[in-house]
Parts: structure tokens; sequence; C-alpha cells
């Protein structure tokens, strides 16, 4: 079924069940967020993505992320009252994770230069300061990975994301996704020739059988092949070797 | 079939002018390493187009745990919905051929997507190695 509804005062359509900040985007319309993918289940961490909405006459501010598509409400994505609001909850953001590269040029689009709040939560050692506590990571490694290595940790000012007990997670794959999704890129991957190393685990490599260059991990091309519908035979040679082959095969096509 | 890619090696002299299309059109910067289509040298004189075939039953997709390559019906390419891409890099791992590199800087891979049914390396082949039909 399809809902119709108003952005800035432009009619727009959108299936129902989808929420408003994915049929804003597909418009083309922009709203900040750090913490929204689509390939999850919308969290509403960062309420970045504040907008006011109008609905039979009564208008709230409220993040879009995880607000449903209705018929007949009416969404503005941008005023002074909205930028206000974005503001400060980047100013709160930015006391968190003030090394935050992502975070630093978001809250400078918002003319937020520096934060007058000071962060109480304990960060283990010296590293820097750069989680926002979405949780994306863990979400996606969840939801979509099905790996469940990443979890919240610990409770107020003690809260963080990582793995349990922030020691080496065993169902982790090291797929990698958790960094991909971070909006402030602050999960470390590092790549040999040998092993990835991640969350604090070395991963063996899936070596190419005719070069011998990594493929992928082991455990993610186990995983994949356990709850996904191509067998381990798919992930055997690298692309260069691939390629290659492919292209020897349609040479002698073509003489 | 209307809208046929035309991959023809025999016309092909290695010039690489539809890599630099591709990386052009459908890069970030331009840069070679951004191209889709590739040029294999496979003898004297002797080169092939190695670009996405558009799979019926594509591996990248069936892979995909997101849904996020997505058949385009009316182009028939098998297309990245990046928003809903979680850069696990599965993709470049299934796909039997190579055709598709993930790109770790933007944590995305590289897939031909036709460019909507008007391919720039297409139109930039100076030797009508590569049509549309």
């Amino acid at each position: 079924m399809t809902v119709k509804f108003t952005i800035n005062g432009v009619g727009v359509e959108s299936a129902a069940g989808a929420n408003v900040l994915d049929t804003a985007r597909r418009y083309g319309f922009e709203i900040p967020s750090l913490c929204h993918h689509e390939a999850v289940v919308p969290y509403g961490a960062c309420r970045l993505c504040l907008v006011e909405i109008t609905k039979g006459g009564r208008k709230k501010l409220t993040t879009c992320c995880n607000y449903e598509v209705l018929e007949g409400i009416s969404v503005v994505t941008d005023s002074p009252a909205i930028r206000q609001h974005r503001a400060m909850v980047l100013e709160l953001i930015l006391a968190e994770a003030p090394d935050a590269e992502p975070v630093r040029e978001l809250a400078k689009r918002y003319g937020v230069a520096f934060s007058r709040f000071e962060a109480t939560r304990a960060v283990e050692g010296e590293g820097p300061r750069d989680c926002i506590l979405c949780g994306l990571c863990a979400r996606v490694c969840t939801e979509v990975v099905k790996a469940d290595a990443l979890t919240f940790n610990g409770r107020g000012d003690k809260r963080g994301v990582g793995t349990p007990y922030g020691e080496a997670a065993d169902p982790c794959v090291g797929c990698a996704s958790c960094a991909s999704v971070c909006p402030t890129n602050r999960i470390a991957v590092k790549d040999t020739r040998d092993k990835r190393e991640i969350w604090g685990r070395e991963l063996a490599l899936v070596r190419c059988e005719s070069c011998g260059a990594p493929v992928m991990t082991e455990a993610h091309r186990d995983h994949a092949v356990r709850i996904g519908p191509l067998p381990a035979d798919y992930y055997k040679t690298c692309t260069a070797c691939k390629r290659k082959s492919l292209s020897g095969r349609l040479a002698k096509v073509g003489s | 079939m209307e809208n046929l890619y035309v991959i023809i090696p025999r016309n092909c002299t290695g010039c690489r002018t539809c890599e630099l299309a591709c990386a052009m059109v459908k890069g970030h910067d331009g840069a070679l390493g951004q191209s889709r289509i590739r040029v294999f040298p496979t003898g004297v004189d002797k080169y092939v187009q190695m670009n996405c075939l558009q799979c019926a039953e594509a591996a990248c997709a069936k892979a995909c745990p997101t849904q996020a390559l997505v058949r385009n019906e009316r182009t028939r390419a098998v297309e990245l919905d990046a928003g809903k891409c979680i850069g696990c890099a599965l993709c470049e791992a299934a796909c039997p051929f190579g055709h598709i590199r993930f790109d770790r800087a933007s944590a995305k891979p590289l897939k031909c997507d036709l460019c909507g049914g008007e391919p720039a390396c297409a139109k930039f082949c100076p030797h009508r190695a590569l049509e549309m039909r």
C-alpha cells in the first residue's frame, strides 16, 4: 500500500511501513544522521534526524528515522528551530567524541566549533575519544551478518560498544562490516598477507588457490557458506585470478 | 533482445579509452583504479575487455546479506543500492568472474550498472569493440 504525505510542501509517496528518513532521502531532501543505516532496524540513537512533523493539526519535533510514514502528515526538514536543536545535539555528541572527524565536520556545518559540555564517560586507556555509542556496528553484526560478536557493554558513564567484556570475541568472523558502517570510522582493521586483525582477534585468510593472495577470512567464508545460499566453491579464487582465467577463456572463444 | 551490451574483443586495440571513460563517469576522482571495466591482454596484440556480465543468476546478488544488489528491470543490470550495503565484501568474493572489486576507501563494491542503459565505455570506444545493440 502507498502512503501519501508532504515533505517541505512537496507531495511524496512511499510504501506503508517505510520510515520518513529513507523516503525523504529518496526524494533528495537532506537530513543529517550518523546512526542510521537502511539495512538495520531504525534505532534513533544520534537524534540528528530531528524534523518537525504535523499530524492532525499537532506539530512536534521528532526523529524521523524511526517515524513510520503516515497518510496526510506534513514534514518540515529544516527551520531555525530544527537547526538549533540539531546544533545542541551535535554539541552533546561532540563532548562524547571530540576526536571523531565526521562529527567535528558536521558540527562545524551547524556552527558548533566546540562543546560547552564535558564528557563524564570513562574511556579505557588513552585511545582517541571517537565513539558516539550509536551501536550501528553491533546492530549490523547481529541483524545482518548474524555473527553476534558485538554488543553494548557497561552502563551509565561506563557504557561502551564492542566485544563482550572488551575481550577478543570468538564469534567475530572478521568480515569488517562494522568498520564499513561505523559513522566515525573508528574500528581498526589491519590486513596483512597472512592475517586480518580486528577487535583483538587474528583471523586466518582463505588463500587464492592459484596465486595464494588473500581472498577473505576463513571464518567469514565458513559463516557465509553456513547461512548463505552459495557453496564454498565460490570463495576459492582471488579477483585478479578469476578475471585472468575468464579473459583466457574468452580469448580462445574469439580466435 | 534489445539493449544488449555487447563486447567484441576482435575489435579491441587495447587503447583503454573505456577504462578512462568509466573512471571519469563512475569513479569519485577519475583515477583508473575506479574503473569497472578492465582491458586484459591475452596475447600479441590481442585484448579482451572484462566487464560485469550482469548474470541472469547473479552470485553477487545471492551472496549479498542485505539484498543491496538488485536487478534493474529496465536495463537488466544488477545495480548496487549503496544505502543498503554494509561493506562486507562478500559480493567481491562470490563473483565467479572477478568483475566486482571492493573499494576499501569508500567501503563499497565497484560494480558496473551499465550507466542506466547508456554505458559510457561503449559511447567512448573508438573502435566499436563495445556496443549497445
